[in-house]
């Protein structure tokens, strides 16, 4: 893990050359981003992650043409008046540039990944699918909706993954609740919840 | 008789009763027996599934036309466990993901975690962690070759491989005390030392594997029956398999020249020399098959061999744990890491929260995306081929549900 601090400190450069390509393809879809740290990324807005994920993937400077890892994040706010907001963020690599300058400059060497990350309100948590894009993504998405309960629209039927068709409620989201019992096996929730 | 058919009667040539009888009989058959495709269940409790899988397979006769995977039978929680313990509490559920490479899930987990809280791991116990996950690599392999063989009909490799995998799994059970999950490595180290004679076993203990390797190549990778029932069957190409996000032994027999050990050099890898095998014509069979998947697992115990004798020979002296303060709390922050496990790429992103636990903990186990990858390619095979395709994906069902 030998990290160079100066090197951490400047931007990224391969999600740099993203947001380039980005900004340039799809105008105006790009909310807010994150070039420095550990963990750089681009913020998308919902109705264009559509367009910029066929762009970074079929872009021939970047070439993201895995859909590695879709995680959702449930990040509630009482104050606000859509009850919060949740994050689905999708981790990109690309198996095409190994030797590719940009990433070689990377902090952690030659990592070709970015992170792209699309906010939505809780109340209606809903973000277009990617699957016709990657393929691999059906079963990520499936799995998002079962544990944090963010909906894929525009895509074939979403179905639980994990978990029994009829649990109650999302589990990964922050306000739920342990049910009393589920078809008649009492449930203890683990000390301290 | 039937003197009304015309069909019977073309020709005018008299024809034998017998012949007139089972012609008949057959279009009586294909006239009044309805046909059609069905639906069967393979699992949960098949052995070829290797798991607790389900896979509901649409059959035209022998061909399968459709199949959907069914998995989450043994989903454990691990994310959400995640989020309710501190990070040391968690790191036992991590071996219990992939629980034949148990080592490997520790150690990626402790690098993300020490990525997030920005510790330092003295240097004999990145050499330790590497050998250590190095011997879980060929113990989890031998186990792939063996069972790839059962699954074909084959019971003797897989009797031989036990032998070789007890004595690994008897060194490891001499470091850590468990024979499966290990809870050996741990954030900012490794819970003890690697004495001499351990060292000297597990030198005895690769020199055996790497002279018995050929002997189960004898058995199945150039065994003609092997060859048969594998070349060419369940082909996933480089195309499908980035779509589908295939990682591992899956990808590199597809063509693709990537190992995370190599290409994003984590841990100590970047010192040492090794290969990556990776699928090509000349060993075979076709790109992306079967056979090449098999034969990538038997090259991968090859060079971890070389890794772990390059390992030892670099060892030096020192501490094996580093500097991990009391009440470990990595600030505000997030961290993507992902290494190469037996079965492909772990991963996992981790949102710190300033607390004893993760805000957030999402684990990318590689047989999830793997085995996703059925629905398409799996569509036209005969349904024997299917499990020939499901035991040469060498999927942990532990990893799919987590």
């Amino acid at each position: 893990m030998a990290d160079n601090p100066d090197t951490a400190a400047s931007p990224d450069p391969v999600t740099e050359r993203a947001l380039r390509i980005i900004e340039e393809g799809a105008p105006g879809a790009v909310t807010t981003s994150e070039l420095t740290g550990r963990h750089p990324w681009i913020g998308v807005k919902a109705e264009s992650l559509r367009d910029v994920a066929g762009l970074v993937r079929d872009h021939d400077d970047l070439k993201m043409e895995c859909c590695h890892l879709i995680s959702g994040v449930d990040w509630p706010d009482p104050k606000s008046e859509t009850g919060g907001e949740m994050e689905v963020i999708y981790h990109l690599c690309s198996y095409a540039f190994p030797a590719d300058e940009a990433y070689k400059q990377r902090a952690e060497k030659n990592d070709p990944w970015i992170a792209l990350k699309v906010r939505v309100p809780r109340d209606k948590p809903e973000v277009p699918t990617v699957m016709d894009i990657w393929t691999g993504a059906d079963w990520h998405e499936r799995e998002t909706y079962d544990l944090v309960g963010i909906r894929f629209t525009m895509r074939k039927e979403l179905f639980r993954i994990l978990l029994p068709e009829d649990w109650p409620g999302h589990p990964l989201q922050k306000d739920w609740v342990y049910p009393a019992s589920y078809h008649g096996v009492p449930i203890i929730p683990p000390e301290g919840l | 008789m039937s003197d009304g058919n015309p069909s019977l009667r073309s020709g005018g040539e008299p024809r034998h009763a017998g012949t007139v009888e089972i012609h008949e009989r057959q279009e009586m058959v294909s006239r009044d027996l309805r046909t059609e495709e069905m639906v069967f269940n393979m699992g949960p409790q098949h052995p070829a599934t290797h798991g607790v899988l389900r896979v509901v397979c649409k059959s035209d006769g022998e061909t399968v036309r459709a199949l959907q995977p069914h998995v989450g039978n043994i989903h454990r929680c691990v994310e959400k466990i995640g989020e309710n313990l501190p990070y040391y509490q968690w790191l036992p559920y991590v071996d219990r993901m992939d629980y034949l490479a148990a080592i490997c899930n520790e150690h990626v987990a402790c690098m993300a975690i020490e990525k997030l809280g920005e510790l330092e791991v003295p240097e004999r116990a990145e050499y330790g962690r590497v050998i250590v996950a190095e011997v879980q690599r060929i113990l989890s392999h031998l186990m792939a070759i063996g069972v790839y063989g059962l699954d074909l009909g084959a019971f003797t490799p897989f009797l031989h491989q036990f032998r070789e995998r007890e004595r690994g799994m008897d060194l490891l059970d001499h470091i850590s005390g468990g024979r499966l999950l290990y809870h050996f490595v741990r954030i900012g180290g490794l819970k003890r030392d690697l004495s001499q004679d351990w060292l000297d076993e597990l030198d005895a203990w690769i020199d055996t594997v790497e002279q018995r390797l050929p002997e189960y190549n004898t058995l199945l990778l150039n065994n003609r029956i092997f060859q048969e029932r594998t070349m060419g069957i369940g082909v996933i190409d480089r195309d499908t398999a980035v779509r589908w996000g295939v990682t591992g032994p899956g990808l590199r027999a597809a063509g693709v020249n990537w190992d995370c050990r190599r290409d994003v050099p984590y841990s100590i890898y970047d010192r040492f020399d090794f290969e990556i095998p990776h699928g090509h014509s000349g060993i075979g069979g076709e790109l992306g098959d079967c056979f090449q998947r098999h034969w990538i697992r038997v090259r991968e115990v090859e060079e971890s061999v070389k890794i772990i004798r390059q390992a030892r020979a670099q060892l030096p002296e020192g501490p094996v744990m580093g500097r991990v303060p009391k009440g470990f709390r990595p600030k505000d922050a997030e961290v993507y890491f992902r290494a190469e496990n037996p079965r492909g790429e772990l991963a996992v992103y981790m949102i710190g929260a300033g607390k004893p636990e993760a805000y957030r903990i999402r684990c990318r186990g590689p047989s999830f995306s793997n085995i996703a990858c059925i629905t398409e390619v799996a569509e036209g095979m005969l349904i024997a081929d299917l499990v020939a395709l499901i035991g040469s994906l060498d999927i942990v069902l532990g990893e799919v549900d987590r």
